[in-house]
């Protein structure tokens, strides 16, 4: 394991988004009980990881993340940023108030700001596709797992109290 | 052959994990399952990919089997034990599950050596009990763990 190959504009890029990610994430109200927080922050984090271990790298191999094949710092740091993300996938669909005909809405648009980030991404060579890769790829992945988090969310939301404060579930 | 057989191992033991009543919430089940899904994944890069100690197919049925079971076997099952132990809490049923659990893992992990999807470079069994062995201390760690933080100042039993 490395920190990183070269400290150059990726590095600096997944530093920043980490900032504006966590910081955004300090700064909003906080809805949710603790149990709640921590679990959709561990949900992220594990579907990026998940995903780039297994079609990313190994046999598979669809693109090489950040400047080295080595697992280093920055890879981890990567990862670290879907951990926010995951929680504000949620923390908006319940502040936009979103129900079975918008959650359609939800997810697309969410999609493509997936889809965006991506090819930022690939631009600043945090993402290196090969094997074929292409961009538009992530879109189904990205849809996928988003309608996973909603089940998953409402299924949750039906079972347990997810806010800390007397709100109730739909 | 190696693929159906990791594929149903990995079936089974989730399915098991469905039959049974669980005995703790679907938020912290979800939680050590995604968790210990981090380690096995960051574990097995590290060791197979990273140091190269143990060497991986290259055949894509097999190594899609070795993905089973380093992504759903392996956590499932670390999720599977601590629902059993917890029904009883017994130290006596406690000891007897974790022993199980990791002789389970052990022994799909000479299963995968048997059909050729790993190959030991510079590893041996007993480097997998013990880190099959701390993966089971590090579940029941990070469950007392994730129960102090969510629920404090709350009895959740």
């Amino acid at each position: 394991m490395i920190l990183w190959e070269a400290f150059d504009k990726n590095e600096i890029f997944i530093l920043i988004l980490n900032i504006l990610a966590y910081g955004v994430f300090f700064l909003l109200p906080k809805k949710f009980t603790r149990d709640i927080i921590i679990l959709l922050l561990v949900w992220g984090f594990t579907i990026g990881v998940f995903f780039d271990f297994t079609i990313g790298g190994g046999l598979i191999d669809f693109y090489l993340l950040n400047d080295s094949n080595k697992y280093g710092l920055n890879d981890v740091c990567y990862y670290l940023a879907f951990a926010p993300f995951g929680y504000f996938f949620v923390y908006f669909y319940e502040v936009f108030h979103i129900n079975r005909a918008t959650f359609i809405w939800y997810v697309t648009v969410w999609a493509l700001i997936g889809i965006g980030l991506h090819w930022i991404f690939i631009l600043i060579d945090i993402v290196n596709p090969k094997n074929g890769y292409q961009l538009l790829y992530s879109f189904p992945v990205f849809l996928t797992t988003q309608t996973m988090t909603v089940l998953y969310y409402q299924l949750i939301k039906s079972k347990h109290k997810v806010f800390k404060n007397t709100e109730q579930p739909n | 052959m190696a693929f159906a057989v990791f594929f149903f191992t990995a079936w089974l033991i989730t399915a098991i994990f469905f039959a049974i009543p669980k005995k703790l919430t679907l938020i912290e089940n979800t939680f050590i399952f995604m968790l210990i899904l981090v380690i096995s994944i960051n574990w097995s890069w590290i060791i197979y990919e990273g140091f190269k100690f143990i060497k991986i197919t290259k055949e894509p049925m097999n190594y899609t089997g070795f993905l089973f079971f380093r992504s759903v076997t392996i956590p499932m099952l670390l999720v599977l034990q601590l629902n059993l132990i917890h029904r009883s809490k017994m130290f006596g049923s406690t000891a007897v599950i974790t022993v199980l659990s990791v002789a389970t893992l052990l022994l799909l992990d000479g299963l995968s050596i048997f059909f050729g999807i790993t190959t030991y470079q510079k590893w041996n069994i007993f480097y997998d009990f013990l880190y099959f062995t701390g993966l089971h201390i590090v579940t029941y760690f990070f469950l007392w763990l994730f129960r102090k933080i969510s629920y404090r100042g709350v009895d959740y039993s």
